[in-house]
Formats: structure tokens, C-alpha cells, sequence
């Protein structure tokens, strides 16, 4: 089907079809459809995909939205390279 | 070094601007951090005026509040503001770390308020990431802060208050809107912005949805289909619209990375736009101290984000001094945003607001009111005529000039009744939600309140018998501004053309500030169906 | 394409400048966003997907979902929808799985 071919995770390239064989397979928590799939993890953190992923798990497993969602992000949550914490160092 | 402040606000947006002179000015040193390289966030793309209570900047286009804000914020010597400045993280030791200049910088702010607003949703359907499919804040950005033409033909996925503003000014840039798209059975935004984009001859198709973008490597088309009750496709319903650009208007979702950041405890309500910061009705999250305002604390309209700022701003000069002298103005502010919520588009919110504060049980209000049914208003943005008829004063009245004001939903605003220097317009028992009134014992026809509705949907009509003939002036915010005397075709409020007048008055000065009012004489039995004109030759309309 | 005439708004435009994208001269105002001066530009298609190569272009234009990454003056994964152009800027498209 078509619909298996639409991207829910850009950053990435993950599809529909992924995702929802993922989930078929057992795969029920945003963490670990992450963490095998890569979306999530591309540069905008998964800002983009995450809650169209959580929508899907909802539907095909019926578990609660709120559940799915309740994830953890951990500092630094801004996209930040080496030099620059580094150069932050050196001023002190 | 670390440096110390009384507050830090991170997010220069409306909120963030608010909770920062609502601190600054009662002695607070506060620092503002914003993330890109100015002030204002989705302020300055507003183009509209705002809808809202008079004394909270309602009336007021969104570009201008900006300005005034940020003039009141430089006013303020204990504030700095920190541009192009990303918040990273916040420690144990009360340390805030942030990205200035490409150098991490220490802060160590004895209160917080976090305002770092919200993002848009994706839409899945096939294509959906093919170059021309824009979200609507994009679409904003271009056209209305670089001034460039965004697309030449523009599919709105979306009838919120976003999709429906941002159709209407992609229309004032010079682009063709081929219609908008709404999953839902009702059209998701105020009433009166649907009517003005129906009178442009913009389609509005509810219980449509995408299911394909058409291109190789741009968008060419899309792909629609109709939707039954549950939402799924109607077999046989598909239909294929050329465009060269989609944008998405499908909703917002705060953005909550900073809270789980802060150790601030964050739930999931769907009514509020996702996950959001568990907080008490002062704004003040489960980390003492750390408060939150606008769209973050739950997606909401700008007014209310301008009154959780100063809100949440002053709950902060409150925690850092013990000072209790802002607690009338607290009081005042939490009344004005019951006020907002307090009608039927409030519903959504109060439900929201309902589950985070679990034991406090917020009660939806039932406004009692002249209860007109709106269903054929809500369905396609144009009212019945049963609907008109309310608004209008008896026959002998109309010969002379009287205002009708075409505004039936319970929304929260109040401009008209202070733009009228007779007092003819009022609002029943002085409830911001409900519809305003005119006392056409003193309505002189004297146009003042057409070019202050928010809404644009005050016009001003007079008839007279005798001649056969009648004049009706409508509001005008659009390029190809006619002239005096011009012979200009009239639309309806669907958009169709109802025939030809001639243009006999324009007020275009300082106080209708760019919302022109246009004067029209035409045939008696067109006065009430005049809801728009074009100059001939201009047609731009939907094609759906 | 610029707008010209807008019946709310009134564009200031700064110093005109210049900048290559893919070797390409483009126009553009000082205090203009790359992404907007590409867009003035007609340029809508940025780059191609790492995985599935499928062509990308500008999505949000406030510095949230990625989908602009280019390679500017050297530096690779910059956001070019909220990075300004400025005068002589190379700007060049790129394919993630390479810049990593
Ligand atoms: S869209 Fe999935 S990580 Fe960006
Ligand atoms: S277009 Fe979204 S980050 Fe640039």
C-alpha cells in the first residue's frame, strides 16, 4: 500500500510502513522504535516526529496517549558542538 | 563568570516580552533570552489586528504590539536582553547555562520564567515532504518579514485561527489561495475570518483531507478526498487541485525539551496541544520559583499569552522580593483570562485546564445569550439570513445610514464598542464574549467602527425607496485599492459577482490605519448582499 | 519573487549583496535569512534526503525541523532559514551522510 511509503520522520527517512512494522514486531515504546529506527534522533531531536509516532502506536496498540508521550530529555537539549562548550571553558 | 539575576525569562516572544517588563518594572534585574536574533516571535508576523479586550491591545495590529512592547522593554534599564542566545540546560546548583556568541555562558537567576512558545505539527500523507509544502509559520515568515512572495497558488490544509489569518494574508501578498482544507465538520477557527476569506471566493471544505502531494521534485497538486463521520475517506470522493504550494496549518505543540530540562514535571493534554508543564493557576511549575507563560504553559491565543507573561512575571517579583503590592494586579490579570476563556472557543481550553488542575474543577460556563444557531456559519463561514436579519433595524430605520455588525460567535472581543464615539455599541451585560449590539437610536452611519472590528465584519448600509438605490460601506485591505468614482464589481459574501457600483467615498487616513472603508452606491436590493469589492478585471478566486 | 507592493506592510530592504549557492550567484538584502533570498530566488529544492533521497526543501523557516541544512562557508549541518545571508558567503547543499 501507498501509505506505507509516507515519511513521519524526516530527519531520518524513517516511513509509515517502518514504523508500523516496528510496532507489529512488539516495538510499543517511542524509545525503542528510536532507537532501531534512527527517528527521533536526526538533527531537529525528533520535534517532528515524535508525536505522529506516539499517534501511531496509540492506534495500532490502543495504549494511552499520555504513556507513550512521558520520555525523557536530558541536557543539553539544544544542538551544541565540542568547540563551542569547549570555548565556554577556556573563559573562566 | 556567572552572572546573577533576580529573574530569567527565556523566549522574547509575546510571553517572554510580557513576563520581562512585568518584572523589570517592579524592580526585578531580569535578564531575556531569545534564541534568534530579535524580539517579538510570532508578533511580528501578525499582520491583523487582534481580537481581544480594548485594554489589552485588542484592535491593535500584531506588528504594532510588538513595537510597543519592545519600546517599553528598552524603556527599562534593569532588563538586558540577550539576542541569538540558546538556553542549554539548567543544573542542581541553580546554574542556567546558555549559548551566547558561540560561548557558553553561566546564569545564575534567583526566578524563571520559560516562554519558549510552541512549533507546528506534521501532517502524514503521501509526499508530505516534498519542497513546496510549507508549515504556515514559514509561509508568514516570507511574506510577511522578507516581504517575498511565498507561492503563486496555495492549497491551506488547516481552519484555525492559523490557516484562515495566513490565507488571508497570503491573498493581501498577491497570492492565490485555491481553498482550505478541514478534516473536521466545522470550520476550527473564528467565524469571522472565515467570512472574509469566503467573500475573496475562497472555497473553505470541511470534512475534506489530503491524502496526496502531486510532484517529482516540487508540488504540483494535491490530492483530496471527503471524509465521512469517522473520519474515514468517502469512496469515489477523490479529487485532484492544481497548486504550487501547500501549507500546513494542522495545529501546535509546545515546546517542552526545556521543562523535563528545568526538572519541571510535565503531563500529556491533548486539549492544551500536548505535552505540557504541570503548574498552579499563577503559572508557577512543581519547581519553586521556575514559572512558565504562552503557548508553552498550553496553545492558546496571543492575548492570553501577553496576559500569562506579566502574569507569570509578576508571580516571579512575588516569589524573589515577598512583595505583595502586585497582588491586586494579579487578581486583575487572572479575571481577564477567565474573561477570554470563558465562552464557547474557550471550551477546549477550560477542558484542558480541567484535567491539569485536578482537584480545582473549572466548570464550563453556559452563556446565556440569544441563542441564533450558527450551524450554516460554522459549516461554510457564511451566515443564514436568519442570522443577518437579527443585526438589522426595522425598515423605516434604513433611511438612514446604520452599522451591522456580522459577528455571531461568542468570541472574546471588545474593539467596537470603543471605536464608536456615539456609544451605539455595546456588548450585553458586558461579557466580553458575547456578540456586540447596536442602538441604532444612536448609530449615525458615521463609519468609524468598520476599519476597528478585528473581524472585519462591521459594514454600514442606507437605503433609499424612493430611488431604488442604497449605498453599503465594507472594510478593504487589499492591493488594486479603488478610486473614487471607479466602476467596481461586487461580491457577495460567497465571492460570486452580484453586479457592478460605483465607488462614492473612501476613508483611507491615519485612524483606519491601511483598513480602507469603501463606500459603494448600487441597486436597493443588492445594499445587503454587498460584502465585498474588486476593481473589474482583478478576479483572483478559488478553484475548488 | 520580492513583494513590491503590500497593502499592510512596508518592506525595508538593506545594502544589496551577493552570495553562491551550488556555484550560483544569488541576489540578496542585507538582514535577509539564506533561505529567504534562495526563495526570492526560486530556488525551493535544497538537497536530497540521506536515506531514501527524496528532494527537501524549506518546512518551517524558524530553525526547528532541519530540513534546510546546508554547508555555509565550510560549516556544515547550518540552518540556513535562520542563518542571514551575508556578502561573498558560499553556500553549498549537502547530503547529511556525507557532512557527519
Ligand atoms: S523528523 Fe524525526 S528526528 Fe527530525
Ligand atoms: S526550515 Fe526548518 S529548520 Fe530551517
Amino acid at each position: 500500500m501507498r501509505e506505507d511509503d509516507i515519511i513521519i520522520c524526516r530527519c531520518e527517512d524513517v516511513t509509515l510502513g517502518t514504523i508500523r512494522e516496528l510496532i507489529r514486531q512488539g516495538y510499543t515504546t517511542l524509545e525503542e522504535i528510536k532507537r532501531i529506527a534512527r527517528c527521533g534522533m536526526g538533527p531537529c531531536q525528533g520535534k517532528t516526529c515524535t508525536p505522529l509516532i506516539a499517534r501511531e502506536i496509540a492506534a495500532i496498540t490502543g495504549k494511552d496517549i499520555h504513556e507513550i508521550m512521558k520520555q525523557n530529555h536530558r541536557p543539553p537539549f539544544g544542538g551544541i558542538t565540542f568547540e563551542e562548550i569547549v570555548s565556554g571553558r577556556d573563559e573562566e | 563568570m556567572i552572572l546573577e539575576y533576580d529573574a530569567a525569562i527565556i523566549g522574547g516572544g509575546p510571553a517572554g516580552i510580557c513576563a520581562a517588563i512585568a518584572a523589570g518594572k517592579n524592580g526585578l534585574k531580569t535578564l531575556l533570552i531569545e534564541e534568534r536574533d530579535f524580539l517579538g516571535g510570532q508578533l511580528i508576523k501578525q499582520t491583523h489586528r487582534f481580537f481581544g479586550s480594548e485594554e489589552e491591545h485588542a484592535g491593535t495590529r500584531g506588528i504594532h504590539i510588538a513595537d510597543d512592547l519592545k519600546a517599553e522593554l528598552v524603556g527599562l534599564s534593569n532588563i538586558d536582553v540577550m539576542t541569538s542566545t540558546t538556553a542549554l540546560g539548567y543544573y542542581e546548583d541553580g546554574i542556567l547555562t546558555a549559548l551566547h556568541d558561540e560561548k557558553m555562558v553561566k546564569i545564575k537567576p534567583k526566578s524563571m520564567v520559560l516562554a519558549t512558545g510552541a512549533f507546528e505539527r506534521f501532517l502524514p500523507f503521501e509526499n508530505n515532504d516534498l519542497p513546496g509544502i510549507f508549515g504556515a509559520g514559514a509561509v508568514q515568515t516570507l511574506m510577511n518579514i522578507y516581504g517575498i512572495k511565498p507561492a503563486d497558488k496555495v492549497l491551506m490544509i488547516g481552519s484555525g485561527n492559523i490557516g484562515l489569518i495566513v490565507s488571508y494574508q497570503l491573498i493581501q501578498a498577491g497570492v492565490q489561495v485555491i481553498g482550505v482544507v478541514e478534516a473536521a465538520s466545522k470550520i476550527g477557527g473564528y467565524l469571522v475570518h472565515a467570512s472574509k476569506l469566503r467573500r475573496l471566493g475562497v472555497p473553505i471544505m470541511t470534512r475534506h483531507t489530503i491524502k496526496k502531494a502531486i510532484g517529482t521534485d516540487k508540488v504540483q497538486g494535491a490530492l483530496l478526498c471527503q471524509l465521512d463521520e469517522n473520519w474515514q475517506e468517502i469512496e469515489g470522493s477523490q479529487k485532484q487541485v492544481a497548486c504550487d504550494a501547500i501549507c500546513l496549518a494542522v495545529g501546535l505543540t509546545p515546546l517542552a525539551d526545556i521543562l523535563s530540562q528545568m526538572g519541571c514535571e510535565t503531563t500529556f493534554i491533548g486539549e492544551l496541544g500536548g505535552i505540557v508543564p504541570k503548574r498552579t493557576a499563577d503559572l508557577e511549575t512543581t519547581k519553586p520559583g521556575v514559572f512558565v507563560a504562552g503557548d508553552l504553559a498550553g496553545i492558546e491565543e496571543a492575548s492570553a499569552a501577553m496576559l500569562e507573561g506579566e502574569l507569570a512575571g509578576l508571580n516571579a517579583v512575588k516569589f524573589v522580593t515577598g512583595d505583595e503590592r502586585v497582588n491586586e494586579r494579579i487578581h486583575h490579570l487572572k479575571g481577564e483570562l477567565h474573561g477570554l476563556r470563558a465562552g464557547p472557543v474557550g471550551e477546549k481550553i477550560r477542558y484542558g485546564l480541567a484535567q491539569l488542575f485536578e482537584d480545582s474543577v473549572i466548570t464550563s460556563e453556559k452563556i446565556d445569550s440569544h441563542e441564533h444557531d450558527i450551524t450554516q456559519l460554522a459549516h461554510t463561514g457564511i451566515p443564514a439570513w436568519e442570522n443577518i436579519d437579527e443585526k438589522m433595524p426595522d425598515e423605516q430605520r434604513m433611511i438612514k445610514p446604520y452599522a451591522v455588525i456580522e459577528c455571531f460567535q461568542e468570541i472574546p472581543c471588545n474593539p467596537c464598542v470603543f471605536s464608536c464615539p456615539f456609544d451605539a455599541i455595546y456588548i450585553p451585560k458586558e461579557d466580553i464574549n458575547l456578540s456586540p449590539v447596536v442602538n441604532f437610536d444612536k448609530c449615525t452611519g458615521c463609519l468609524s467602527c468598520i476599519s476597528g472590528c478585528p473581524g472585519l465584519a462591521i459594514f454600514v448600509e442606507q437605503r433609499n425607496p424612493e430611488q431604488g438605490k442604497g449605498t453599503v460601506s465594507i472594510p478593504f485591505e487589499m492591493l488594486n485599492r479603488p478610486q473614487k468614482g471607479d466602476v467596481v464589481d461586487l461580491l457577495a459574501r460567497d465571492g460570486h459577482k452580484l453586479g457592478t457600483g460605483i465607488v462614492t467615498r473612501i476613508l483611507y487616513g491615519q485612524k483606519q490605519d491601511k483598513t480602507a472603508v469603501i463606500t459603494v452606491e448600487t441597486d436597493i436590493e443588492l445594499v445587503n448582499k454587498v460584502r465585498n469589492i474588486q476593481l473589474q478585471g482583478t478576479d483572483k478566486k478559488g478553484v475548488m | 519573487m520580492r513583494i513590491k507592493e503590500h497593502p499592510i506592510l512596508e518592506f525595508e530592504r538593506g545594502k544589496k549583496i551577493q552570495f553562491t549557492f551550488n556555484g550560483n550567484v544569488i541576489e540578496a538584502y542585507e538582514g535577509e535569512t539564506i533561505a529567504a533570498a534562495l526563495h526570492a530566488a526560486g530556488i525551493w529544492h535544497y538537497n536530497n534526503s540521506d536515506v531514501l533521497k527524496r528532494p527537501r526543501g524549506l518546512f518551517c523557516a524558524i530553525g526547528h525541523c532541519s530540513s534546510c541544512l546546508m554547508t555555509v562557508d565550510g560549516v556544515p549541518n547550518t540552518r540556513i532559514c535562520v542563518t542571514d545571508a551575508v556578502d561573498g558567503m558560499v553556500v553549498k547543499s549537502e547530503n547529511r551522510g556525507d557532512a557527519k
